[in-house]
């Protein structure tokens, strides 16, 4: 409806002296359907961002009363949410012995709470009075792995504008992992077919790449420094130290290939084969990203 | 370990705390009594974390005064208030008064110490004397507390005295640490 109607408002003030504005009509109608289809496919990354990270319900209360946590032992899954409630006449903490995580002070008639994402127990005491000791344990999603665990965790379809770094790296990384694939593949068939334009495309992309790019490490580090705890150790420091080091490479690809770019020339060797391992990386860098969300 | 004198003057407290149950039972506080031991004991610790606030200057040995003061004022207003329900006054006994004294004393001693000599003295005070308030809570206050509510009530500021007392150990082993 909006098309047609944007279409013949455009098409009404065309001029028989202008060729360029009689093809305005046709140019215009592609664009709205590009951004159509770009707001589409945005919102569908959003949707399955959200998917992936639901806010967890809080489902499961300790109680902090006379100097004890009540139960000792809280059972959860992984991805619950567990709340501490002091009801106690003193001011508490709940602090990891592995010191993974620290409530800080919880007042009396406080409370606070925690999301466990990694399978395992994690044993925790008071830091004021270190005799207060108690554990959660995580339980791990079961055979049936991601979608089960999503399932349980309570995924909706609602939209919601993503603001938390859990939602935001999901979608920039979209952007990084599908530009520069893309860009070298373009530079391929430019050099298959002797064709600039795939040479020009080829150099966008890897600018928008690198332009993307720190916001995706942005977002992940974000994420990683406000709860990198509750990720598995080894898996998050490879994956976002090769992560900065991409932001790093993807800079110096952009300057490269800008170098040809401005040459009018068609990329080396050199260049393409640095590219690859960097594609490579990257492959291998998603596998972490998805093993961390989804578990192995 | 090595036995400081403070911890010897606590000990001896704690040896006279603990006399009410193995001296006679003529002897064993009653509820009043009891009440305004515990006061004393709140009172005395609240006095020394502020002493220390004012002297330290060890960013540990603050949040343990701190936390010494907001506990105990915690744990005062409970008494108090139960206190007050029950229709007990508190009362003077040899006990209350031999704390108040050995805390004078204390409090004296720790004036006239600095750096880290302070911070080393409190905190091994502190760790005697929780030790000293909690083996006379299980030994002897515990144990002759005529009213279920106040029995009660001692029984759940155990775990905070154990709590407390671990945490001066803590602090204790990490000052001499360093």
């Amino acid at each position: 409806m909006v098309v047609k109607e944007v279409t013949k408002k455009v098409g009404d003030h065309c001029t028989p002296r202008s060729r360029v504005l009689l093809i305005g009509p046709l140019q215009l109608q592609m664009r709205i359907y590009i951004l159509t289809a770009v707001a589409a496919f945005f919102s569908a990354v959003c949707v399955r961002a959200q998917e992936a990270n639901p806010a967890s319900a809080t489902n499961h209360t300790v109680i902090i009363k006379q100097v004890h946590f009540n139960p000792p032992q809280m059972v959860v899954k992984a991805g619950e949410t567990v709340e501490w409630r002091n009801e106690d006449i003193f001011s508490h903490t709940v602090t990891a012995d592995d010191g993974s995580f620290d409530s800080g002070l919880i007042d009396p008639g406080s409370s606070w709470q925690r999301t466990f994402k990694q399978a395992g127990t994690v044993g925790y005491h008071c830091r004021p009075h270190p005799n207060m000791r108690a554990a959660v344990v995580i339980q791990g999603t079961n055979e049936r792995g991601a979608a089960s665990n999503l399932a349980s965790r309570g995924a909706t379809l609602k939209w919601s504008l993503p603001t938390k770094p859990e939602e935001l790296h999901p979608i920039f990384v979209n952007f990084t992992a599908a530009l520069l694939p893309l860009s070298l593949f373009s530079d391929i068939l430019g050099r298959i077919f002797r064709r600039q334009s795939f040479h020009h495309a080829a150099w966008w992309m890897v600018l928008y790449a690198a332009v993307i790019t720190p916001f995706t490490a942005a977002a992940g580090w974000w994420w990683r420094l406000t709860e990198g705890s509750a990720l598995p150790a080894k898996l998050i420091t490879v994956h976002q130290w090769l992560g900065t080091t991409a932001v790093a490479l993807f800079v110096v690809l952009a300057i490269w290939r800008w170098s040809t770019h401005k040459r009018a020339a068609s990329p080396s060797l050199a260049y393409l084969t640095f590219a690859l391992i960097v594609v490579l990386a990257l492959v291998y860098q998603g596998t972490l990203g998805g093993r961390m969300v989804f578990g192995k | 370990m090595k036995l400081s004198k403070s911890y010897l003057s606590v000990l001896t407290s704690a040896v006279l705390l603990g006399a009410g149950a193995v001296g006679a039972h003529a002897q064993a506080p009653t509820d009043p009594q009891i009440a305004e031991i515990v006061q004393t004991a709140n009172q005395i610790d609240i006095n020394q974390a502020k002493l220390a606030l004012k002297k330290t200057s060890n960013p540990q040995v603050k949040e343990f005064a701190n936390q010494m003061i907001s506990d105990h004022t915690s744990l005062e207003k409970s008494v108090n208030d139960l206190a007050k329900k029950l229709g007990v006054t508190p009362e003077d006994s040899a006990t209350s008064l031999q704390l108040k004294q050995q805390a004078t004393e204390e409090s004296k001693k720790l004036a006239n110490l600095h750096g880290a000599a302070f911070d080393k003295e409190y905190a091994a005070h502190e760790a005697a004397f929780h030790q000293a308030v909690l083996d006379a809570a299980k030994n002897t206050l515990i144990p002759n507390a005529k009213n279920g509510e106040l029995k009660s009530a001692l029984e759940g500021a155990a775990p905070l005295l154990q709590g407390h007392l671990e945490h001066a150990q803590q602090l204790e082993q990490s000052l001499s640490g360093k």
